[in-house]
C-alpha cells in the first residue's frame, strides 16, 4: 500500500468515527435539560443562626425556615431568639418574623415582639430593630416596658445595651407604685436606676400611694 | 384683735397641716411648666427614692406641687420619696385658699410631720401678714414658730418682736422677748 492509499484509508476512517458520533449524539445520548432561572438564594429548614461581632457572639437564632437572598436573610417561625453580652445571654425574644441585612449587621424583628431579661424585664412592641454594630435595640413606635416594677410606655425608644441607657420620647409614661409621671423624654440608666426628664414633666400621686 | 388673731391662727394651721396630706395617700400631681422639650428639667434617682428639679436658668419655668387645695410653686426642688422629705429652695410659695406662705426655702419633714420655711418669710392671710426669718410648724404639738425680726401686721395694727408662738388648737399666742405693738384706735 503506497502512502496516498494510506491516507486515503485514514480520511475514510475519520468520516466513518465522526458520522458515527453525530449520530451517538444526535440520536442516541439525552438532549441536556432546558436552561432554569434559579434566583440567587439559599432556604433553610430547622436552621440556628449565630450573629458574631470580633468573635464574640451577639445573637442567636433558632428559625423553622431561613431564606437568604444576596446580603438578606429572612427568618420565619423563629423559635427561639437569644441577645448575647458578653458570652452570656441577655435578652431572649420572641417574634413571627426577623430579617437580618449581613453588610449592615441590622436585625428586624417584625410584631408583635416581645422581649425579655433579667429581673423581669419585659418589652413588646409592634416592630424593633437591633442595630448589630451600635449594639442599639431600636422602636421606632410605641412600646411597653416592664421594669422592676415600673410600667413604662412612650411613643419611641432607642435602648443602648452597652450603656444599658433606654431612651424614650414622645407621650412618655412611666407607672411606679402609686406614682405616674408623663412627660416628653426621658433618658433613663438602668443600671444607675436614674431617670433623666426633658421638657415639661406631670407626676400623678394616686391614692393609696406612699 | 383677738378674733383676728384667731383666725390668723386657724389659717395657719390648715397651711401647716396641708402638705401631710401627701403622706397619707391622697392624690397630688408635681408639673414642671415651660421647659423645652430638649432641655432636662429634673431627675428621678430611683435607687435613693429622690426626685430632683432644677428650673431656675428656665426663664418662666416653674415646678408646682399640688395636693388638695394646697400648691407650692418654685423652681428648685427635692422629694426624697423615702421618707417624704420635700424641699423647695431659691424661694418658693405655698398657697392655700385665701392665704399664702413665701420664704427663700419651704421644707417639710413628712416623718416628723414639720413645715419649714426660712428666709424673708411672709405669710400673708386676709386678716394680717406676718413677717419673719424663719418658722416652723410643728403638727405633733401643734405649735407655729416664727422668729427673727417677727412682724404681724393687722389693717389696725403692727405687733413686733423676736420670736412669736401660735398653739393652734388653744388659739393662743405667746410673744418671747421684746415686742412691741402699735394700734389704731377708733
Amino acid at each position: 500500500m503506497n502512502l496516498s492509499t494510506k491516507a486515503k484509508w485514514i480520511a475514510a476512517g475519520t468520516v466513518a468515527v465522526a458520522v458515527l458520533l453525530f449520530i451517538t449524539f444526535r440520536y442516541a445520548a439525552q438532549p441536556p435539560p432546558p436552561a432554569v432561572s434559579v434566583p440567587p438564594s439559599v432556604q433553610l429548614q430547622e436552621s440556628r443562626l449565630v450573629g458574631r461581632k470580633d468573635g464574640q457572639r451577639q445573637w442567636e437564632i433558632l428559625s423553622r425556615s431561613v431564606l437568604q437572598e444576596g446580603d438578606v436573610v429572612t427568618l420565619r417561625e423563629l423559635e427561639e431568639m437569644v441577645v448575647f453580652q458578653d458570652e452570656e445571654p441577655y435578652l431572649t425574644i420572641q417574634a413571627p418574623e426577623a430579617e437580618w441585612e449581613r453588610k449592615t449587621e441590622l436585625l428586624r424583628l417584625f410584631g408583635p415582639v416581645l422581649v425579655e431579661g433579667e429581673e423581669g424585664f419585659r418589652l413588646e412592641s409592634d416592630y424593633l430593630e437591633w442595630q448589630g454594630r451600635s449594639s442599639k435595640l431600636l422602636s421606632p413606635g410605641p412600646v411597653q416596658m416592664l421594669w422592676r416594677g415600673m410600667e413604662i410606655s412612650a411613643d419611641t425608644m432607642t435602648m443602648d445595651t452597652e450603656g444599658e441607657i433606654v431612651f424614650l420620647q414622645g407621650n412618655v409614661e412611666i407607672r411606679d407604685g402609686g406614682l405616674v409621671w408623663k412627660l416628653e423624654e426621658a433618658v433613663y440608666d438602668l443600671d444607675a436606676e436614674s431617670m433623666d426628664f426633658y421638657g415639661n414633666v406631670v407626676l400623678e400621686g394616686e391614692a393609696g400611694s406612699d | 384683735m383677738t378674733k383676728r388673731l384667731t383666725l390668723l391662727c386657724l389659717l395657719a394651721g390648715m397651711l401647716a397641716l396641708a402638705p401631710a396630706v401627701w403622706a397619707q395617700g391622697q392624690s397630688g400631681t408635681l408639673e414642671i411648666t415651660g421647659v423645652p422639650a430638649d432641655v432636662p428639667a429634673g431627675r428621678y434617682d430611683r435607687q435613693a427614692g429622690v426626685f430632683s428639679a432644677d428650673v431656675s436658668a428656665i426663664e418662666g419655668a416653674l415646678v408646682h406641687v399640688t395636693f388638695e387645695e394646697v400648691k407650692i410653686v418654685g423652681q428648685t426642688m427635692e422629694w426624697r420619696t423615702d421618707d417624704d422629705y420635700l424641699i423647695f429652695t431659691g424661694g418658693a410659695t405655698l398657697t392655700k385658699e385665701d392665704f399664702t406662705v413665701t420664704g427663700d426655702t419651704l421644707e417639710y419633714f413628712g416623718k416628723e410631720k414639720k413645715l419649714h420655711a426660712v428666709g424673708s418669710v411672709v405669710v400673708v392671710t386676709d386678716d394680717a401678714t406676718v413677717y419673719a426669718n424663719e418658722l416652723v410648724y410643728d403638727e405633733e404639738t401643734d405649735e407655729a414658730v416664727f422668729t427673727g425680726q417677727v412682724k404681724v401686721v393687722f389693717d389696725d395694727g403692727v405687733l413686733e418682736g423676736e420670736k412669736f408662738v401660735m398653739f393652734l388648737e388653744k388659739s393662743e399666742l405667746q410673744f418671747f422677748g421684746a415686742f412691741q405693738g402699735t394700734f389704731e384706735t377708733d
